[in-house]
Parts: structure tokens; C-alpha cells; sequence
């Protein structure tokens, strides 16, 4: 790379090397996108932030910042919120994902997707339903005569609670993504001198941790970032006065200022995940392996039972609950009938969005992996703190940046503005997930490939690629939900006319009664559901190639 | 070997992620094109629909409402309908819920793509007028519409109101013990028993701002301090206030006219008390109607404000369940709502109610522990 700099008169070998290789190109091209949709609209708020009223720089929205006991309560209460929900997601999800990769379950297929459903509920409407079952007049209430669980309801508890059973998937998913990447030949090696306990412990753990920390991480900055639910449960979060200062007070520059004491405590959690997760690391090759199969044994009825009460809790009782409260089916077709553009709008705009982040991600990725130790773990708090940045700083900041006269207002006038969106909110997240699976392919593959004569763009797309697999496909799955259930920033970017279906459930949620609130809810979980249970079943060879069976 | 021919040649060779690239490349720009900017001056749209008006062709406009789109999206259908005019709206989410429009009029100052804001609050259209992102227009529609309902310099005109109300659960409270003012509401008998939405957004931020200027700053902090102290609950929006009311979690609640209707037509256990009759009055919430400065296409966007404003538009807005309440004289008013005439609308001038909106944000921020 170095050499091309210099200026040597010299053989063709020299002459080549003078033009940046196709991975440099693509590297650049890939890095400077992100730094387009990702880091410049942040930027460009920071900017506003730092600018009075009379174009002048001042310090005014900073200076009081955090220094009055009120705000302080609520960002230790936000705090408290994002580990608390991290901790249960990961308590619940990561040892869900162990099970679907490693366990001799049955119907692991079916359960998967019942296992994701929360997570395309939007988790707003989650908090209702358990209001319904657990409020003071709730259906729990009803059917024991007392209301013992309705001052739960309305804590921090609940709202961990809640938010918690909404986001485990997103550990699962990533902890069996992981999971199936660990080589089992190395596990193979350790059974036959130590037991499988000891194996699971010292050996698959480790091996999975730091994708099941990025995952807890994200879960985290997803809780931070909530304020409805909080709302709706009275819980006091920081979050509120970042979107008080844009919507009560109209204030930009303050709603940035206000979103700064979040991205710090993003990346100080960051920080301290690192510290405790490391860098163990091992590379693999193409998993051709089983590894550690977890045989359930006498252990088998009390999994299934644990399984039972997750399903029960997280998914059947809120679904339940919101079909009752949704009440009559012409509610569900009458909803469905008139938002027909809108649902192609968004399972459109969302794959193109899921496909666009996982391209630009995978190349992040594998810069990242490939970068130095130091580098990569700066990158990895870049990826974290971006991602917690406020969706609604992102949308003003976007719509800054893009409406303009020519190519960039054609943009901000098309839908495409929405793909701009999803790509600048849910690229981190995707770079984070995929950066683990880039990280144990061998260099030493690549390095071979070359020798053997082939570009880096074929050995990217023919090695490197295919051994990320699974990870492509969970970060496209988990990219593809996030887009479709994207509202802050696409409120305020989606042009005129007929949008996307959270925008229109959203609209349309304002005033009716809760009966169809809860239809359309169910109607936006179902529209997401059908192709990833589609996409299930055309990967459904391929995953149990991988998974070994 | 010859090393630089190869990398050349080999991503010509590879041909599985480009083709993706490419499809992903070429749906942006096809999105892209699918919706371009109008590029033609607005004079000439302007001429163009305005010669078509009669023969029901041509021309667009652009609002932004937020207004319920349940209750706004069939009027601009039906002036779509009417005028062949091309309505494209951008719907506002409750304020609770995400940060909505006017954030998105501000942000596009400099490039405005709306033409009209169609605003169903007084605060969001005065914050946008001191930002200067209105213009002033006189509609002749605006004649018959009281005074105290217009802006003096015209940058807005009031139309089909909703009102501030008490509701209660009439499983859990007799009519007769209702509370019939708001002041009631500190009384012990309701401790822990009422609701109000959280006074930072929507149509609540509206009217605390206009009790601390009808009130002043004194009595009205006592009155929320003591709301406070009598365990008031603090709701995501008026419409969680009313379900919270109709579910009996609580047993009154302080919301909009609209909401409580919706619970009337779903056969809810609610009914609503118009408070402060005897007293100071209660608040009175015009939709607000303005022009766009810069707008891209401003006759059209006036010819839409006229409409907005005729009689018409207030008479189904008052049939409609947003049982909204005409301002124009003589149009026939909601059902389950009394005439205007009939109660006692606290008396605003809402420019100075929505200037107090910043510092009573600051104060019940810590008055009400939010």
C-alpha cells in the first residue's frame, strides 16, 4: 500500500503496485459512504449545537448540562434502564441461542421464529398489552381479584421487564450465529479430555463472548434510546428531555447538547464491556464440524419446561392479549385493505435498506478486522456511540444535509431518503455484528488465495464471504426488522404521500381507541413476519448444513 | 505472472456481489426518479390549475397536518376530489410518541417543501411564526371567524375547535360528583385518582401555558404543586389519559374533546365535564390553518387554505368523530359537544399563552418531578 506513494521508474510489477489495488478502492469507497450517511449528519448537528442564533459560536447549550440533580437522576435512571435491560435480554436470549445452534431440540425451526416475534412488536405496543395483563385493572387483576402486580407495572422493574422480553431475540440470534461459527474441531478435541460442561465453559463461552457483548451492547443503547416506553410506564428517563428540547421547546442546538450525556454513557459501557469480554479470539475455518452437540439428557424436560414458560410469557400471552383487545377480524382486514402501498412501501424500502447495510457493513467489517488491535477497538466504540445517537438528531441533521437544490434534494424528495436513513442509523449495528464473523476467518486463507494468483475481490467474495454466511444473513435478518420498524429519523425525512407502515400505524394511532391500536400492531408484526419466515424456509437446507447436523 | 493485469481483471470476473451492488445502486436511483422534485416555477402551476380548476384537473399541493389523520386525510381526499388538485400530505404521529412536524418545518426553512401547515394546536403554529417559517395570508374565508381566532398579522386563521375537558369514568363517579373544575382536582377525594398528560407537549403544554397566564405564575405553581402532592398521574398523551379513565385505572382525568368522544363511540364507560364554567373558563383549541413562506407552490397552497377555512370543511369536521366545533356562525355543531355559545371559553390571547410555553416546560419539569 506504502508503495504506492513512491515514485519509481520500474518494472511492471512496480508500475501495478502505483494504482490502488481493488481492496483499497473498495475499502475507501465503502469507508467513505459510511462517513457520508453515518458520521456526517451528526456532525453537522454537533455544528448547530455550537451556533447561536446569530450564527456565532457559543458554549450556551452545554453549560448547564448535567448540572442540576434532576438531570442527573434521569440519566442514572436511563442508565439503570439500558444495563438492566442488556442483563435480561442477554439472560434470556443468549442461552436461547446456545440451545437452537447446539441443543438436540425438536421443531428448532418453528421455535426460532416464535422466538423473534417480540422483537417485531413494536415495543410500545408490548407495554400496552402488558398494562392489559398486569395493570391495576388488568386482565391478571380481573382473574385473581387483586392488583398486586400493577405497581410493578408502572416501575423501572416493568420497564425492564417489558423492554427486556421485546429485545432478547436480538441476543439470541447473534449468540447462534456465533455459536455455529466456533470450530468444532476444537471442541471435538477438548471432549475427549474433559467432560462437556467443562468444554461449553472453557472452550464454545469464550469463544461466543464478544458477540454475545456486542449483542448486549446494542440492547443497551436500544433501551437508552427508548422513551415511549418508559412514558407509557412513568418511568422518568434522560432520553425524554433530549426529545422535550426538540419537541416542547423546538431547540435543536439543546436536543443535541442533551443527547451528549447519552453517547457518553454509550461509550463508557462500551468501554467497560471490552474490559471484561477482551479479545479471545480464534480463528476458524469453514465449520464443517459439529463440535459440542449439548445432549439435554434428564435435563431435556426441564429446557423444554424453561422454553415453555419464555414462549408463554414473551410471546403468546402479549399476542394473545392484543387479539382479544383487537377484538373482531374485520378490524385486522379493514387495516390491512387500506394500507396495502404502505406495506409495500416498507418491506421494499426495508430490504433494500437491510441489503444496502449489510454491503456497506461487511467491507466495514472486514477493514475492521483486519485493522490493528488498538484501531479495531477504537472503531468498535465509533460503532456504538453512532448507533446511540437519537433518532430524531439523525432526521433533522439528514434533512440539513440533504435538502438541497439538485442530485441531493432529487434524493430528499424520493423515498430514497428513508434507505438514507435506515443506512445511517442501522450501519454501526450491522458493522459491529458482522466485524466477530470477518474476525474468524484466518488471514492466513486470504494470504494463501493470493499466492495462488486470485484478486482480493475474488478472494473476498469466494472465501471470505461465504465463511460469513451466517453472520450475513442474522445481520441481515436483524437490519432488515430494524428498518422495517424504523420511525424517529423516517417521520421526519419520508416525503410527502403514502409512507412506510410504522408511519402510517403511527398516524393513525393518535386518537383511536386501543382496539386498534392493538390491530394494527398485530397486522405490522404479521407483515414483517412473512418473509423472514419465507427467507426461513428457502435457507432451510443451508442452515442445516451449518449447523452440522 | 503478470500481477497488475490480473487485479484488473478479476473483478470482472467475480461476478457475484456486483450484480447485487448494482441492483441495490439502481433501486436508489429508481426511487430516486420515482418521485421527483417539481421543477417548473409555481407561476405556472399556479396558472395551469387555476385555468383547470373548472374542469377538475391538475396541479399539487403540499401539507403538512397534524391534525389526526383520521379525521384530516378525508377532507384533502375530498377536496382531491372536488378540484383535481394533487394533495400531498405528511401526517404528524401524536406529539408523544416521536418528534413530529414542526421539527421538520424548522429543519427545512431554507428549502421548504410544504405549502400549507395544518396544525391542530395553537403552540406549533406560534413557535413557527416566531421562527419565521409562516407566511401571512388573509383568506376571505376567514370572514365570519370570531377576532380572538385570527392572527392580527394574519401569519394564522383559526377554524373548527376542540376544548379542553374533564372526563370521567361513569362506572366509578355519579354525574353529580364529577369534578366541575379543574381546581377540583387537588381535592383529596381524587388523591391518586387522576390523570393528566405530561404538560411538556400536545394540547396539555397548550393549556398549562395559558392557566400560568390567565392564572400567573403563583397561583398556578401552587395548583400543580398541589396536583403533585394529591399523586396526580402523569400519562404519555391524552389519549392514554382517556383509556387510563375508561380502563378505571384511574377515575378522572383531564384530556381533549376528540379523545373522549372516540371512547363515546366505542360504547366506553366515560363521559366529559366542560370545566370552570363559574370560574375562569376553559381553553378552546382552534385548528390552525398558515401558509409556508417560500412555499413551492403558494396559490395552490392558499387555494387549499380557503377551503380549509369554508364552512364546509368545519361542518364535517363537526359530524366527524373529531365532533371539532365550528367557529363560523351558523354551522351546525358536534353532537355529543355543547355550542360554543353554551360554555364558557377561557379568554386567551394565544400568542402570549404560547410565549410562556418554554418557562412553564422549565418550571413543571421540576414542580411535577418529570
Amino acid at each position: 500500500m506504502v508503495a504506492s506513494n513512491r515514485t519509481v521508474k520500474g518494472n511492471a510489477l512496480q508500475l501495478g503496485s502505483a494504482l490502488p489495488s481493488s481492496r483499497t478502492i473498495i475499502l475507501v469507497v465503502a469507508g467513505a459512504s459510511f462517513v457520508l450517511v453515518c458520521v456526517v449528519p451528526i456532525l453537522y448537528m454537533l455544528g448547530v449545537s455550537f451556533i447561536s442564533a446569530d450564527g456565532l459560536f457559543t458554549f450556551e447549550n452545554y453549560r448547564l448540562l448535567l448540572l442540576d440533580a434532576r438531570q442527573r437522576e434521569l440519566l442514572g435512571r436511563s442508565t439503570l434502564l439500558g444495563v438492566g435491560t442488556a442483563l435480561l435480554a442477554t439472560a434470556i436470549g443468549a442461552p436461547l441461542g446456545l440451545l437452537l445452534a447446539r441443543a438436540d431440540l425438536p421443531l428448532k425451526r418453528m421455535l426460532r421464529i416464535l422466538l423473534v416475534i417480540p422483537l417485531v412488536v413494536p415495543p410500545y405496543v408490548l407495554a400496552l398489552s402488558w398494562i392489559l395483563v398486569t395493570g391495576s385493572t388488568g386482565f391478571l387483576a380481573s382473574l385473581i381479584g387483586g392488583s398486586f402486580l400493577s405497581a410493578w407495572t408502572y416501575s423501572l422493574t416493568g420497564a425492564i421487564l417489558v423492554l427486556g422480553t421485546c429485545l432478547y431475540p436480538l441476543s439470541m440470534l447473534a449468540t447462534e450465529a456465533a455459536a455455529r461459527r466456533v470450530n468444532g474441531r476444537l471442541e471435538e478435541a477438548a471432549l475427549l479430555v474433559a467432560s462437556p460442561r467443562r468444554v461449553l465453559w472453557r472452550i464454545t463461552l469464550p469463544l461466543i463472548a464478544p458477540t454475545v457483548a456486542a449483542a448486549a451492547l446494542i440492547i443497551f443503547v436500544l433501551a437508552l434510546a427508548e422513551f415511549g416506553v418508559p412514558g407509557l410506564l412513568r418511568v422518568r428517563v434522560f432520553t425524554t428531555e433530549v426529545f422535550t428540547a426538540f419537541s416542547a421547546l423546538y431547540d435543536f442546538g439543546a436536543g443535541v447538547a442533551l443527547a451528549v450525556p447519552l453517547l457518553a454513557v454509550a461509550l463508557i459501557v462500551g468501554i467497560i464491556a471490552k474490559l471484561i469480554t477482551g479479545e479471545r479470539l480464534l480463528a476458524a475455518r469453514r465449520n464443517l464440524h459439529p463440535g459440542l452437540i449439548l445432549r439435554l439428557g434428564r435435563w431435556r424436560a426441564v429446557v423444554l419446561g424453561l422454553l415453555a414458560i419464555i414462549l408463554t410469557v414473551t410471546v403468546i400471552l402479549p399476542l394473545v392479549t392484543l387479539a382479544v383487545e383487537a377484538g373482531k377480524p374485520e378490524r385486522i382486514t379493514s387495516a390491512l385493505r387500506s394500507s396495502g402501498d404502505a406495506i409495500h412501501n416498507s418491506l421494499s424500502l426495508a430490504a433494500i435498506g437491510a441489503t444496502l447495510i449489510v454491503v456497506l457493513a461487511a467491507f466495514l467489517g472486514y477493514a475492521r478486522a483486519r485493522s490493528g488491535a488498538r484501531l479495531r477497538g477504537l472503531v468498535d466504540l465509533l460503532f456504538i456511540t453512532i448507533f446511540a445517537v437519537p433518532s430524531t438528531v439523525v432526521g433533522v441533521g439528514l434533512i440539513g444535509l440533504w435538502n438541497r437544490s439538485g442530485l441531493l434534494g432529487a434524493i430528499y424528495t424520493s423515498q430514497a431518503i428513508i434507505v438514507v436513513a435506515y443506512l445511517a442509523r442501522f450501519v454501526p449495528i450491522a458493522a459491529l455484528m458482522l466485524a466477530a464473523s470477518v474476525r474468524q476467518i484466518p488471514v492466513s486463507v486470504e494470504e494463501a488465495a493470493e499466492v495462488g494468483g486470485a484478486s482480493w475481490w475474488r478472494t473476498f467474495t469466494r472465501i471470505v464471504l461465504p465463511q460469513m454466511r451466517a453472520g450475513l444473513i442474522s445481520a441481515w435478518v436483524v437490519s432488515f426488522i430494524f428498518c422495517f420498524g424504523e420511525l424517529g429519523a423516517t417521520l421526519l425525512v419520508a416525503p410527502p404521500g403514502e409512507s412506510t407502515l410504522p408511519v402510517r400505524v403511527y398516524t393513525i394511532i393518535a386518537n383511536t381507541p386501543s382496539s386498534e391500536v392493538a390491530a394494527l400492531a398485530l397486522l405490522q408484526a404479521s407483515v414483517v413476519l412473512v418473509p423472514l419466515v419465507i427467507l426461513g424456509l428457502f435457507l432451510r437446507g443451508n442452515a442445516t448444513k451449518a449447523s452440522g447436523a | 505472472m503478470n500481477n497488475s493485469i490480473l487485479r484488473l481483471m478479476h473483478p470482472v470476473r467475480s461476478k457475484r456481489l456486483l450484480p447485487v451492488l448494482f441492483a441495490a445502486f439502481l433501486s436508489l436511483v429508481l426511487a430516486a426518479c420515482n418521485n421527483p422534485q417539481p421543477t417548473t416555477s409555481d407561476a405556472n402551476n399556479a396558472n395551469a390549475s387555476s385555468a383547470n380548476i373548472t374542469s377538475g384537473a391538475g396541479g399539487e399541493v403540499t401539507i403538512y397536518v397534524s391534525t389526526d389523520r383520521v379525521f384530516s386525510e378525508p377532507i384533502l381526499r375530498e377536496y382531491e376530489r372536488k378540484t383535481g388538485v394533487r394533495v400531498s400530505a405528511v401526517y404528524d404521529t401524536e406529539e408523544t410518541k416521536s418528534t413530529g412536524l414542526a421539527n421538520k418545518l424548522l429543519a427545512e426553512k431554507n428549502r421548504p417543501q410544504a405549502d400549507v401547515f395544518w396544525s391542530n394546536e395553537p403552540v406549533r403554529t406560534l413557535v413557527l411564526k416566531k421562527n419565521g417559517v409562516l407566511a401571512p395570508y388573509d383568506s376571505p374565508n376567514a370572514e365570519g371567524i370570531p377576532a380572538i381566532f385570527q392572527d392580527p398579522e394574519n401569519y394564522w386563521t383559526g377554524f373548527s375547535a376542540r376544548s379542553r375537558v374533564i372526563v370521567y369514568n361513569t362506572n366509578l363517579v355519579k354525574p353529580e360528583d364529577a369534578p366541575k373544575s379543574i381546581f377540583d382536582l387537588t381535592d383529596p377525594k381524587w388523591k391518586g385518582q387522576a390523570a393528566i398528560a405530561d404538560p411538556r407537549f400536545g394540547s396539555t403544554s397548550f393549556h398549562v401555558a395559558a392557566l400560568y397566564a390567565e392564572l400567573g405564575d403563583e397561583r398556578a405553581d401552587e395548583f400543580f404543586r398541589k396536583l403533585k402532592a394529591n399523586d396526580v398521574k402523569i400519562a404519555p398523551g391524552n389519549s392514554v389519559v382517556r383509556d387510563m379513565v375508561a380502563r378505571g385505572e384511574v377515575k378522572v382525568g383531564l384530556t381533549d374533546t376528540d379523545d373522549v368522544n372516540v371512547a363515546l363511540e366505542d360504547k366506553q364507560p366515560v363521559a366529559m365535564v366542560f370545566p370552570d364554567h363559574d370560574g375562569i373558563g376553559v381553553p378552546v383549541m382552534p385548528n390552525m390553518v398558515s401558509l409556508i413562506a417560500n412555499a413551492p407552490h403558494p396559490e395552490a397552497g392558499k387555494r387549499l387554505i380557503n377551503y380549509l377555512l369554508s364552512p364546509e370543511v368545519e361542518r364535517s369536521l363537526a359530524q366527524s368523530e373529531a365532533v371539532q366545533i365550528p367557529l363560523h356562525a351558523g354551522v351546525e355543531g358536534p353532537k355529543n359537544i355543547p355550542a360554543l355559545a353554551s360554555f364558557k371559553p377561557m379568554t386567551l390571547d394565544y400568542g402570549k399563552a404560547a410565549d410562556r410555553v418554554e418557562d412553564v416546560t422549565r418550571r413543571l419539569q421540576l414542580i411535577l418531578g418529570l
